[in-house]
């Protein structure tokens, strides 16, 4: 009888034994939860407390929203100002007369159309590389100096060679879109690409090199600092007009537009994008402008540097940076309605027999100063 | 068109109709890397059987379908096929109403030529921005056209016998206000377009056609001046009031796309000056001869020529003695140069981006090359 009872007492207890354990573990999670919700602002507060640097650099400055916020301003200006070298009002209606509302309108436009992928394109290929384009000259833009503090990634004495490395990446998504579109045209676009790249990339590096020479660092927080007495677009004026001349053609802009040529190859490698893959490329193209603009600013124009304003070093050298840009923008885009596009034999004679040459002279010069103890 | 064959490691594109440069045609280029080998152009897609429809109408009537061959240069394809109504029906036309003619086709001249241009500028790569220049300086002649004979592109003004109506009040002064315009305005397109380095870079030397190879392959109008051959319509064999203007016949030697482009700029020179001397010079009198509209002509040919912004337009006209024409035919200026655009590449060394330059420097209007 005892064994039985035995038996029930502990089947009960192992019936009810779980039940309450867990009843207390509930319990436990509950209280546990709810003291988390009540610590949970605290929490987030203390995360972006402890990393409120890294949040603003990459939400506000040098990343999300730079990033976008120019890509808009700028389309927005060359809608404007070219429209009127045409004798237009350009976009007029969307936006109080500005026009600004327009662009948004035609992003969600390219957004909400059908994406048409061609008949034996490589799929993958093709659907990945437009979202992949604007993402390498963005990951370039990570290594710029803001201020001596205020980089988003510094990568030392890797600076001015990480950001030619990843900036040279970028080529080849237009050779891989081109082949994968299975478009004629888009394929001789692919190969202008590469052609026009290579020109001009042999230049822009030498031109680099004689400015890391003349700062005596990669760091581009260094090079920057060493332009504190004076901008080296004076001593290296020759360098200065072969890194303009390379920046035009990095961000495929007019005179060098040479493969995306709309007379001659109707979009060039682009041809086949539509709706948000070509929404990518239009905005790729604004994002390498950036960064190879930042760059020409960092390596000549003294990049952040400038007289401190606000009461406040940081945002003096963020305003001086920006500040730049703004006047070295419009110029790129003026040129656009100066000139007409140049021939591929043309663009590819123009950066071997003189901006080669140049670059390397130029190189020869700096190296000249900095034995002499010039510079 | 049956295509011909490709040769061996040659890429053919196939240009237009959808191409942005294109226009109504298609062209097939044989390409090897960038270097064009042939150049096929395959007309036809704008054929409306305009020859056909003449034969339809009366010889009034066809006024109407034949100037819709060329949009920009209605008033000379208009004046060809009045002028061989005229010899058809042997009207004599008055000396005034002559006077007039030939200010609207000098008028109409300048208007294509502004088209060329903007293409051309278009053509090497120019943001649009020279080309609606253009638009908005033919905006200018347009008005005048509109004054005048109260439509703006095409008038069916020229009426065998005369022309519709005479020249309205003050429109002489406002003919003379226009061409000071416009002679300010085309300095500033030399310095955009000849002077532009680039754009120097782009046209020189680029698709020579020597003088030989011109008469050979019988191109017309800009394209055979342009090689140096001193030949035009207007001065040949004067029609309208041509015998009494004064005016230079504008050759090139160089036979470039470039050259092509100058005898275009010049000849808009020699065109504002002849439009300033018919409005200060327009002889008094009456505008127009009654002719009967429904006319029979005997039974016969009537031939003539004139010269379009494009070339030599002809028209071969047979008449069997009934109201209508019996056929009539129509040489267009713009498929004898697109015979000449065929063998450029042959004659020249011609890469993908010269392409729109060259069929630019031949100022085609396929409407007109497809009848």
């Amino acid at each position: 009888m005892s064994a039985v009872l035995a038996l029930l007492s502990s089947f009960i207890l192992c019936a009810i034994a779980p039940l309450e354990i867990a009843g207390r573990l509930i319990t436990e999670i509950y209280n546990w939860f709810i003291s988390f919700l009540w610590s949970l602002p605290g929490w987030l507060w203390r995360f972006f407390w402890f990393n409120f640097k890294p949040f603003m650099q990459i939400l506000i400055i040098p990343g999300l929203a730079f990033i976008l916020v120019f890509a808009i301003i700028v389309v927005w200006f060359e809608r404007k100002f070219l429209a009127r070298a045409m004798l237009r009002v350009g976009p007029y209606y969307c936006g109080k007369r500005s026009g600004w509302l327009q662009l948004f309108a035609d992003f969600l436009k390219l957004f909400l159309k059908e994406i048409v992928i061609p008949y034996d394109a490589q799929r993958a290929f093709f659907t990945v590389m437009p979202v992949l384009l604007p993402t390498i000259p963005a990951l370039a833009v990570v290594l710029i100096p803001f201020d001596r503090g205020w980089v988003l990634f510094n990568a030392g004495s890797l600076g001015l060679p990480l950001f030619i490395a990843i900036a040279g990446l970028a080529p080849l998504i237009p050779i891989f879109s081109g082949w994968a579109s299975n478009n004629k045209y888009a394929f001789i676009g692919s190969f202008r690409t590469a052609y026009l790249y290579i020109s001009a990339e042999i230049p822009l590096v030498m031109c680099a090199a004689a400015v890391a020479i003349m700062a005596g660092s990669f760091d581009l927080v260094e090079i920057v600092e060493a332009q504190r007495a004076l901008w080296y677009a004076i001593p290296q004026f020759v360098g200065f007009i072969i890194f303009f001349l390379g920046l035009i053609i990095e961000a495929e802009r007019t005179p060098f537009d040479i493969p995306v040529a709309e007379v001659e190859l109707v979009f060039g490698w682009r041809t086949e994008f539509t709706g948000i893959l070509f929404g990518f490329t239009m905005m790729a193209e604004y994002v390498g402008f950036l960064a190879w603009s930042l760059l020409f600013i960092t390596l000549y124009l003294g990049g952040f540097n400038g007289p401190v304003l606000f009461g406040s070093p940081l945002y003096s050298h963020i305003f001086w940076l920006i500040l730049k840009l703004a006047v070295l923008v419009p110029i790129v885009i003026i040129i656009r309605c100066i000139f007409p596009r140049l021939r591929m034999d043309q663009m590819l004679r123009l950066g071997w027999y003189y901006l080669t040459p140049l670059a390397v002279l130029n190189l020869f010069i700096v190296m000249a100063l900095k034995l002499w103890g010039l510079a | 068109m049956s295509e011909p064959e490709i040769k061996p490691d040659i890429m053919r594109i196939s240009w237009g109709p959808q191409h942005p440069m294109s226009g109504q045609t298609r062209i097939l280029l044989d390409v090897d890397g960038e270097i064009v080998h042939r150049l096929i152009a395959d007309l036809g897609f704008t054929h409306r059987g305009i020859e056909k429809i003449l034969e339809n109408r009366t010889f009034m009537k066809g006024i109407i379908p034949i100037e819709r061959m060329v949009m920009v240069d209605t008033a000379n394809i208009g004046l060809g096929y009045v002028l061989a109504i005229e010899e058809a029906l042997g009207v004599e036309v008055p000396e005034r109403a002559n006077w007039i003619r030939s200010m609207i086709c000098e008028m109409a001249r300048i208007n294509s030529h502004l088209y060329a241009f903007g293409l051309q500028a278009e053509a090497t790569g120019y943001f649009p921005a020279v080309f609606l220049w253009t638009t908005v300086d033919r905006e200018v002649l347009l008005d005048l056209f509109e004054r005048l004979t109260g439509a703006r592109w095409s008038y069916n003004f020229f009426l065998p016998g005369g022309v519709n109506a005479d020249l309205p009040e003050g429109f002489q002064d406002k003919v003379i206000e226009g061409i000071q315009y416009l002679r300010g305005r085309f300095a500033q397109y030399w310095d955009a377009m000849v002077e532009n380095a680039i754009f120097e870079m782009r046209c020189e030397g680029v698709a020579v056609l020597t003088r030989e190879d011109a008469l050979r392959l019988g191109a017309t109008g800009p394209v055979l001046r342009g090689s140096g051959v001193d030949m035009d319509v207007r001065r040949d064999e004067p029609y309208a009031a041509y015998g009494d203007l004064n005016f230079k016949v504008i050759t090139e030697t160089a036979g470039d796309s470039m050259a092509r482009l100058k005898v275009r700029f010049h000849e808009i020179g020699q065109s504002l000056d002849m439009i300033e001397q018919v409005a200060n010079e327009v002889p008094g009198g009456p505008v127009r001869t009654r002719a009967p509209l429904f006319a029979r002509a005997k039974p016969g040919e009537a031939l003539s020529r004139v010269e379009t912004a494009r070339g030599e337009l002809g028209i071969h006209m047979f008449t069997d003695g009934g109201m209508n024409p019996y056929r009539v035919k129509i040489n267009s200026p713009t498929l004898r140069n697109m015979y000449v655009f065929e063998r450029l590449a042959e004659l020249d060394e011609v890469l993908i981006a010269d392409v729109p330059v060259v069929i630019n420097s031949i100022d085609p209007w396929y409407l007109d090359s497809d009848r």
